[in-house]
């Protein structure tokens, strides 16, 4: 594991806890209590409640107006598995989610591989690749719509020059979702270009010099230590990204406007829209946990490969 | 728009103003009791709108006129972005913070609203007061804004789809009539003859510019204009099955279909396409709605504007309204509501200069004058007030709704490929009926009455 | 600019290889920073060159017309003051209470520690997307809606952070603290005066993160703010716009406005956020 070990997922087990007298004891409770009680105030508050509240929400009829909140029972859920839209929106994220992690993953591996390489200009590069991971998702989405309007958008001007267009890139339902992979490609992959350049400069040099020793070129080295060494640090960063991507929405939203969004309508913004401008809170609290049940189930199985990993080497 | 920082001249505004509001302004504590204080800082009321553009800059104008001279309000305006993001905001604001004094909505979207409690109603006698009421609107118009007895919206106009065309291209074409105007089709095969007649003009484009793609309100403006054409409606009873004439709702798509061969009009065209085809004269003609009027002049083009034609014996338009409406406030205050209303009623009366956006004002004074008969091209389409045909009604339905991108998706696959429209229109009833299943949210106890 | 990396032995100086890389990776830096030159290109326009001349210095040459409309444009400088004061209030926030509990799982003994902390952990995976209603719900109840608590707290509980800085504190030798103690200082003034101070870089990341997370946050500001003097800079942005129109060089000119305090922090603290980056591999969309 020292490819990743900088991250903390990878840290040593807690070293033992200082000694402390019996008597210490109830004090060292009090004192305990008393570090963690702002943090416990704002998780219960913020975090629980909420949690607990939209599981009951979601078995009422409750209104954004106030109106409602009569008990339905399974209604909700027995909707939302009936319900054509969100069974479509939970497959656009899941295509989104599969569609955007490849690039994600592979371009910052690219990067970062050719980065660390120790070219010149090394702070260009991270600030080329990195910098748009610092842009908030409505100047990302500005700025792509802008990019991908049919008629004077850059796009179709550069596309067009090789004959190719014009594309109505977020109009045409066959091709926004991928206008929405590209931007989040651009948006995001730096995040994942620093997480690898970090493993890189994690793999100890003696593993180059055994192999320069046995007369390994630069290619024998990537394919034989550099690669097979960034795998933990790939698994992590996968889990990361399908995190991550089915949480679409802000770039989504944003760069969808005002358009018709059936073919791209991801799940959590037909939760935002279920419940903020179709007002059923209710509905919308129950489409929340079906999005958490998928959240979960993906975490679970995640987690249970890496460990399964973990113990087979 | 910024707030307007109080000076002598609105002061002075406040002093008329507040005299000509006369006797309802005088019950308010606040002014009766300590008029002075209340002269130092004119009420700025919170006005919301989502009208950019042209609209924007023309209703900014209107705005600096009422509250210019003599008037007893100050005006700030706050712009969100049109359709959904502005209805959620509105909703919201209505419902835990803090509502605006007025705000513009569509007509169409008030069923989706006023059941939760979230408009107030209108006083029609405090409006007739101020020269506002049903005679100086056109019937449907009037109705729109009523839900049972009760007034929710005051229209400030209609903005029906219209047809603009080229006159240049269309004189070249040898399709215009010796007063200008086009020659009148009454049937789809004689339309589709005008077009073709326009394609030997129209170098480098289509006889006809339509955009829809990813579009379900620009959708169902020209299918709801050809549907309504047949003398048919829609009706969606709640909890019930959604009433749509089949044969009907067909036959209007596959018209629509006919004209997106890819030769009368571009296949697959957005709506900003559509505009530019038109605009940069690659087109002889353009369906879309009367605010591109601004668009179009600012090119410098020669053109004009024209009810669609009646191509089925009925003549209809879709169309919707921008309507003034009162954001439920849970305790009003008096005085502020009487400004409100005489806000309303200044704008409806200076309402000739909306035209120049393109929209057709409610407000017959307006509209009958001698001025307006004048203003051209907006007199050529303003028989159209007499014919619009609001979207079917609905909670869910309305600009920029859930229920138009629900017609857009069913609808649109067909108008793609050319193909289908009968299982498009099932496609689009399945759409509605789920729609008429799901309970009412803002009345999800059914026990609201109007 | 030599690398500070490590090189493997036997690639050479000016290979055949390492041009073929350089063309590689310029190819890319160029693609990567092409939308964002556009951008810039686009608001040093006029309107009229915006909407119709897509060279990169319009027909009527460069302008700085788009800036200054937008900036005379007073709700501009609320949204970004509003943005910059949020977002510090929630970073200080954030980590302070985050490093409390944080030290309290890492040092003390207390009942049910283990449990609160897998609890904890557990939360990690929780998306806030999934609590939108329910927190909307909550501060109705609480009348925070359009306030800037409101839009402040919920923002401000990270279990991640939590996780993170125990597992850093974990690694810090506890002689130090120890020595201290048995002088009779209490915890509060060890984790101050001792703690503290050995945790810079890591209290750096994450609070680089925090605040780039706040100052970048759009679903939950845009649901709870309506008022637009309370508006941060991504939510007036996106919801409040020119009555004029629609304006590319102005729409382009708020863009680059609005990225550009993030990417000075940047240039200033790359070392930290790079490695911040590492460390708080969990801060990702």
């Amino acid at each position: 594991m020292t490819a990743t070990a900088d991250t903390p997922l990878t840290r040593a087990t807690p070293r033992p806890q200082p000694a402390t007298a019996p008597a210490g004891r109830n004090r060292e409770q009090l004192v305990s209590w008393a570090f963690l009680a702002p943090f416990l105030i704002a998780f219960a508050l913020f975090l629980v409640w909420p949690l607990a509240h939209g599981l009951y929400l979601s078995f009422t009829n409750q209104s954004l107006t106030g109106a409602g909140g009569s008990w339905v029972g399974l209604d909700n859920y027995r909707e939302a598995l009936t319900d054509s839209t969100m069974w479509r929106a939970l497959g656009t994220t899941v295509l989104f989610t599969v569609v955007s992690t490849i690039p994600l993953v592979l371009i910052a591996l690219v990067m970062a591989l050719l980065v660390h390489r120790g070219l010149p200009g090394q702070w260009l590069w991270r600030l080329s690749f990195f910098m748009p991971f610092l842009l908030a998702s409505t100047v990302v989405s500005q700025i792509w719509v802008w990019i991908f309007n049919p008629d004077i958008g850059a796009a179709n001007a550069v596309l067009g020059k090789i004959g190719i267009g014009p594309i109505a890139w977020l109009q045409d339902p066959d091709v926004n979702l991928y206008a929405i992979v590209i931007a989040t490609v651009w948006w995001t992959v730096g995040f994942n270009f620093l997480l690898y350049l970090a493993a890189l400069q994690n793999i100890p040099d003696q593993h180059y010099e055994a192999a320069a020793l046995d007369g390994a070129g630069p290619w024998r080295q990537l394919w034989s230590i550099t690669l097979p060494q960034l795998v933990p640090a790939t698994v992590l960063i996968v889990m990361l990204q399908i995190l991550a991507s089915l949480k679409l929405f802000d770039q989504a939203y944003q760069m969808l406007i005002g358009l018709s969004t059936d073919t791209t309508r991801p799940i959590v913004q037909y939760i935002f829209e279920s419940g903020f401008v179709g007002y059923r809170f209710g509905y919308s609290a129950a489409i929340s946990y079906v999005f958490f049940a998928l959240i979960v189930i993906v975490g679970v199985f995640q987690v249970t490969a890496m460990n399964r990993r973990r113990s087979m080497s | 728009m910024a707030g307007r920082s109080p000076t002598m001249l609105s002061r002075r505004g406040l002093l008329t103003g507040a005299a000509a509001i006369g006797g309802t302004a005088a019950l308010s504590g606040g002014l009766s009791a300590c008029g002075t204080a209340a002269v130092a800082n004119p009420d700025t009321l919170q006005f919301w709108t989502l009208l950019s553009g042209g609209d924007g800059g023309t209703m900014a104008d209107m705005l600096a006129k009422v509250t210019g001279s003599g008037a007893a309000y100050d005006v700030k305006t706050t712009t969100l972005v049109w359709g959904e993001p502005y209805y959620t905001k509105l909703a919201m604001a209505a419902t835990g913070g803090r509502p605006p004094d007025v705000a513009i909505m569509h007509a169409s979207r008030v069923p989706g609203y006023a059941p939760g409690g979230l408009l107030d109603t209108w006083d029609i006698d405090r409006l007739a007061e101020l020269g506002v009421s049903e005679d100086t609107f056109p019937e449907e118009i009037w109705k729109k804004g009523m839900m049972g007895e009760k007034l929710f919206a005051v229209a400030l106009d209609a903005h029906p789809t219209v047809m603009m065309f080229n006159t240049d291209i269309c004189d070249k074409a040898g399709v215009l009539e010796s007063d200008g105007k086009l020659r009148a089709t009454t049937s789809p095969d004689e339309f589709v003859d005008l077009l073709e007649q326009l394609g030997g003009q129209t170098k480098g484009g289509h006889p006809l510019s339509y955009g829809y793609l990813g579009d379900g309100a620009q959708m169902f403006r020209l299918f709801y204009t050809f549907y309504t054409q047949h003398g048919a409606t829609m009706k969606f009873p709640e909890g019930g099955e959604a009433e749509i004439d089949d044969d009907i709702a067909i036959e209007s798509l596959e018209l629509m279909q006919r004209l997106l061969d890819g030769k009368l009009t571009a296949q697959r065209s957005d709506y900003a396409s559509a505009i530019a085809e038109f605009a940069t004269e690659r087109s002889a003609m353009l369906f879309t709605g009367v605010w591109e009027l601004r668009t179009m002049v600012s090119t410098g083009m020669s053109f004009d504007m024209a009810a669609i034609p009646t191509l089925y014996g009925t003549p209809s338009t879709f169309a919707d309204s921008h309507a003034f409406v009162l954001p439920h406030q849970n305790e009003p205050d008096e005085r502020r509501r009487d400004l409100t209303y005489q806000f309303v009623a200044d704008l409806l009366k200076g309402s000739y200069d909306w035209a120049t956006a393109g929209h057709i004002p409610a407000y017959l004074p307006v509209t009958e004058s001698a001025d307006y008969a004048k203003l051209t091209p907006q007199s050529h389409y303003a028989e159209v007030a007499q014919q619009v045909s609001y979207e079917p009604e609905a909670w869910f339905t309305g600009s920029a709704s859930n229920f138009q991108s629900e017609f857009g998706a069913a609808i649109q696959p067909a108008l793609m490929t050319g193909k289908d429209a009968a299982a498009a229109v099932d496609a689009f009833r399945a759409r509605v009926n789920r729609l008429l299943k799901t309970t009412n949210p803002v009345d999800p106890d059914g026990t609201w009455k109007p | 600019m030599r690398s500070r990396q490590a090189r493997s032995p036997g690639q050479k100086r000016f290979g055949i290889g390492r041009v073929v890389a350089f063309a590689v990776l310029a190819l890319m830096a160029i693609g990567w920073l092409m939308p964002f030159l556009w951008a810039i290109a686009t608001a040093f326009k006029t309107e009229e060159d915006a909407a119709s001349d897509r060279s990169w210095i319009g027909s009527e040459g460069p302008t700085t017309d788009a800036f200054g409309a937008m900036l005379s444009n007073g709700n501009v400088w609320i949204w970004a003051f509003n943005s910059l004061w949020t977002s510090l209030v929630i970073t200080l926030l954030t980590v302070a209470i985050s490093a409390l509990a944080a030290y309290a799982f890492s040092r003390m003994r207390f009942t049910g520690r283990r449990w609160l902390f897998a609890v904890i952990v557990a939360a990690i995976i929780i998306p806030p997307q999934v609590l939108i209603i329910p927190l909307f719900y909550e501060m109705l109840a609480f009348n925070m809606v359009d306030t800037p608590w409101g839009l402040m707290l919920p923002q401000i509980v990270a279990p991640a952070m939590v996780f993170i800085l125990k597992q850093f504190f974990d690694g810090v030798p506890v002689e130090l603290e120890d020595a201290a103690r048995v002088d009779g200082a209490g915890r509060l003034r060890v984790f101050w005066s001792i703690v503290l101070p050995l945790s810079r870089p890591v209290m750096a990341a994450v609070a680089i993160f925090v605040f780039i997370g706040a100052w970048n946050n759009f679903l939950w500001p845009f649901l709870v703010i309506n008022d637009t003097n309370l508006m941060t800079l991504p939510i007036g942005l996106q919801t409040v716009i020119d009555a004029h129109g629609i304006q590319y060089a102005q729409t382009m000119a708020q863009a680059v406005l609005a990225a550009t305090p993030l990417i000075v922090v940047f240039l200033f603290f790359q070392r930290q956020i790079v490695k911040g980056v590492a460390t708080t591999g969990f801060g990702g969309r």
